[in-house]
């Protein structure tokens, strides 16, 4: 065994998500699909989630707007105020920041769910039950957490910019139709579709890190919590790397 | 009832997706009717797929395609909403441009007076060419050149003038007073032009200085703007010498006619350099031309699209003087 | 009885009467340089009761975890049923664990689901083809074993640790199982709740003729519970005998246990 540095650690749990992801991977196209559980999962990792993400999806873009109309009437081009924040939300901002919602409710819960159920050894009864745990947990939950995100934040995309044409309307005067429009009109394929495509990584990191640190929790009360803290810095990390690949692959694919 | 919960949720989701999905695809012309226009350029400034086609200021379709045709010509595909069928007749001129200040290109389609049969699905339009600023510095340049010999020929002239006696031996020759007269006479039409093409100038670089006008957009660049403002001065300053010029000949000319009439023979010997009168004639004729060669470019600018619309201007406003007298 | 019932399911292997149900022989199993068993050996018989005494962290719950399959032995062999249950892929190990029984030291009780939930969990598992009718009989009929049929709709969380102990024990005896494996189940009890659990283990082994692998520090348990005691001692079956047996034993280090 290697000394316990930091980089030995560090490569060490790269290692091991690496292994549970494969892992993963090679469960989840092999018999049997625990069906009502996955969306028992996405009812919960979905539905449940919608408050919260739509919540600060709606004051994301009611402050974006207001924060950027200063500058926008300094150069003259007010009018452009609906065509910015589309762009900003749909592209970049929309995604991450629910991502980042996501990882703070979903990772955090993830991570101490399955590490309580680690520590009282529900995960080995289940297994004494006839269940296969990792199926019945991590499948389900990584499978409904990748599914769940995109929707969320198409619903929060929409509701932010719901929150922009209101936050539009506080000092100037722009009809529901014209934002709209102009919103539309601002927004190409090229906008919308990496930045859909790569939400769906986002959902898999933050159930697969979630899942993982829950599922290799220590000992322990104090390992729960450590699992579900671990969980949310972790993929919140994660989140900001993938969305750097991202960009630099639609840059590479000439989508930018 | 969870599961109905998750659906409504689900299907919210992808009812989004694809609503937004829809408004672009609709804004790109996916969907719907639509038939497709060409027209041929020589430069197409950049034009990309997807960038608006207008017509009369309206939105009606999407350029779908900008090919190359051979080294010089290049042709743009542009779908047009079938609506715009019973709208865009056959002799529409396409043109280039940018929309807004910094925004993207446009294609712009415009109606000719002319009668002519409503476009077809696949019709090749005209095309207006695109302004060029480089080229009209090319003609400026030219413009200066040639101004730029007929001045240093005056000067030359000048000196000689100046420093000569010969001249009175030029002054000897009769009738030379009386084509003198008339050289003067049209030194000073050609410097009154000039300088009314120079205040032409001048005012066109204020205006495009402040940014008025259709080409003041357009001219941001403060290079050419100064290109041009030094071809104005360098105009004014040719004119203010055939002034000057014309002036001293006249000044001669006056004293010549004054000599001649009162019989004084002082200047016989002075009247034989030969040379001195063809060298004196050549300028002048240098001058006529010069000034001539500067009208034509400056008929050549005024018929440039750039600032058709403000010698149109001017004109309207001489006319709207004149009427007020 | 209701035990035919499962054996529907599993004909080849049938238990005789004094047969032994579990056979394990010559097991190791270490943790990096921690040699936890060495060379293990016990034999557990139908309708018995073993106590195995150790102390902690003396390898205990290791040994159950690799009867069910949780960890693999690195080397030996455990019989179940006739079964080596190292070498079975993951179906067949499914067949024989249905027939062993689980108590968890912590219950393991899922707490994202009700008592009826809990108690259906394994079932629903390894039967799939059961109709909701048998289901809610077996349920009650399990809770009824135990003392606690008005517990039925309530979560986990809203029960006291002796009721989740036995809640726990009512979803072990769910699938009637021919042998059930206790890891510490007085542990984190006061000693009347934990003798109650003790008499409810007792009672349920005469009432389906279970065997029993019982691991436990507790004497009271020992005592009441043990046919015969095996003391796990360096990772080996250091004694056997019944309680009398090994109480009067003179061995300093089995006397230790008996103080």
């Amino acid at each position: 065994m290697a000394k316990a540095t930091p980089l030995n650690s560090f490569l060490d749990q790269a290692g091991s998500l690496s292994k549970f992801s494969f892992r993963f991977l090679w469960q989840w196209f092999k018999p049997r699909y625990e069906g009502s559980e996955f969306l028992r999962q996405c009812y919960v990792i979905g539905y449940n989630s919608l408050p919260l993400i739509g919540l600060t999806g709606f004051i994301m873009g009611l402050v974006l707007t207001m924060q950027l109309r200063p500058s926008m009437i300094e150069y003259g081009v007010e009018s452009q105020l609906p065509a910015i924040v589309g762009i900003s939300v749909v592209r970049e901002i929309g995604p991450v920041i629910t991502a980042l919602i996501f990882a703070g409710k979903i990772g955090s819960s993830i991570g101490a769910e399955l590490g309580s159920m680690k520590v009282t050894e529900q995960i080995d009864a289940m297994q004494v039950s006839g269940t296969n745990p990792f199926k019945y947990l991590v499948v389900s939950r990584v499978l409904a957490a990748t599914l769940m995100l995109p929707i969320l934040v198409i619903l929060s995309d929409a509701i932010s910019l719901y929150g922009s044409y209101i936050g539009v309307n506080i000092r100037g005067n722009t009809s529901f139709n014209l934002f709209w429009t102009q919103v539309f009109d601002n927004l190409a394929f090229y906008d919308v579709l990496p930045a859909f495509i790569k939400t769906f990584f986002f959902g898999f990191a933050v159930g697969i890190i979630g899942c993982f640190k829950g599922y290799n929790s220590n000992k322990g009360t104090e390992g729960v919590g450590r699992s579900a803290n671990s969980a949310v810095v972790v993929s919140s990390i994660m989140i900001f790397i993938l969305d750097l690949l991202a960009v630099q692959i639609t840059d590479v694919l000439g989508f930018n | 009832m969870n599961n109905v919960k998750l659906g409504a949720f689900v299907l919210a989701g992808l009812f989004c997706l694809i609503l937004l999905l829809y408004m672009i695809g609709k804004n790109r012309n996916m969907f719907g009717s639509n038939f497709i226009l060409k027209s041929r350029f020589e430069n197409v400034q950049g034009l990309k797929q997807g960038n608006n086609v207008r017509y009369a200021g309206i939105d009606v379709g999407t350029v779908k395609k900008v090919t190359i045709i051979n080294d010089t010509l290049m042709e743009v595909i542009m779908i047009i909403d079938n609506k715009m069928k019973t709208v865009i007749h056959k002799n529409a001129l396409v043109s280039i441009a940018t929309d807004g200040l910094v925004g993207n290109k446009v294609v712009n389609i415009s109606a000719v007076k002319q009668l002519a049969p409503l476009a077809q699905n696949g019709d090749i339009l005209a095309s207006k060419r695109p302004l060029d600023t480089d080229e009209m510095l090319k003609k400026l340049n030219n413009t200066n050149n040639d101004i730029g010999s007929v001045a240093e020929e005056l000067k030359y002239t000048i000196q000689r003038i100046n420093n000569s006696n010969a001249l009175w031996s030029v002054l000897n020759e009769k009738g030379l007073p009386q084509n003198l007269k008339l050289s003067a006479i049209n030194i000073r039409q050609a410097t009154a032009r000039a300088k009314d093409m120079a205040n032409d100038l001048y005012a066109i670089v204020n205006d495009v200085k402040m940014g008025k006008g259709s080409i003041g957009s357009i001219l941001t660049d403060t290079s050419f703007a100064y290109n041009l403002n030094e071809a104005v001065v360098k105009i004014k300053s040719v004119g203010d010498e055939a002034d000057s010029l014309s002036r001293q000949i006249s000044d001669a000319v006056s004293g010549i006619q004054r000599d001649v009439d009162s019989g004084k023979g002082t200047i016989h010997s002075l009247l034989k350099d030969s040379l001195l009168v063809i060298k004196l004639n050549k300028s002048l004729d240098n001058i006529q031309q010069g000034t001539d060669g500067f009208n034509q470019n400056m008929e050549a600018l005024k018929h440039n699209f750039l600032f058709r619309g403000y010698f149109r201007r001017l004109e309207k406003q001489k006319i709207g003087i004149k009427k007020d007298q | 009885m209701m035990i035919t019932e499962n054996k529907t399911i599993l004909k080849d292997a049938v238990v005789k009467g004094d047969e032994p149900v579990m056979i394990i022989r010559n097991v190791y199993k270490s943790f990096e340089n921690n040699h936890v068993l060495v060379d293990f050996n016990l034999d557990l018989y139908k309708g018995e009761n073993v106590v195995v005494l150790g102390k902690s962290g003396s390898g205990k719950s290791v040994l159950i975890k690799c009867i069910v399959g949780l960890l693999k032995p690195d080397k030996g062999t455990i019989e179940v049923f006739g079964k080596n249950i190292p070498e079975l892929n993951e179906a067949e190990l499914d067949q024989v664990i249905a027939r062993v029984g689980f108590l968890f030291q912590s219950n393991a009780l899922y707490d994202s689901m009700t008592v009826r939930e809990n108690l259906e969990f394994p079932l629903r598992r390894h039967w799939i083809k059961v109709t909701q009718e048998e289901v809610n009989t077996m349920v009650m009929n399990a809770l009824e074993d135990v003392g606690l049929e008005h517990t039925v709709d309530m979560m986990p969380i809203e029960l006291s640790g002796g009721m989740r102990k036995r809640i726990a024990l009512a979803r072990t005896l769910i699938l009637k199982p021919d042998i059930i494996l206790y890891d510490e189940p007085t542990t984190g009890l006061d000693p009347i709740t934990g003798k109650e659990i003790i008499k409810l283990m007792v009672d349920i082994q005469k009432k389906y003729n279970t065997s029993s692998l019982i691991i436990s520090h507790d004497m009271n348990c020992v005592r009441m519970a043990s046919d015969r005691i095996v003391i796990l001692l360096d990772g080996k079956c250091y004694a056997n005998g019944t309680y009398a047996e090994l109480k009067k034993n003179e061995d300093p280090k089995v006397k230790q246990f008996f103080e």
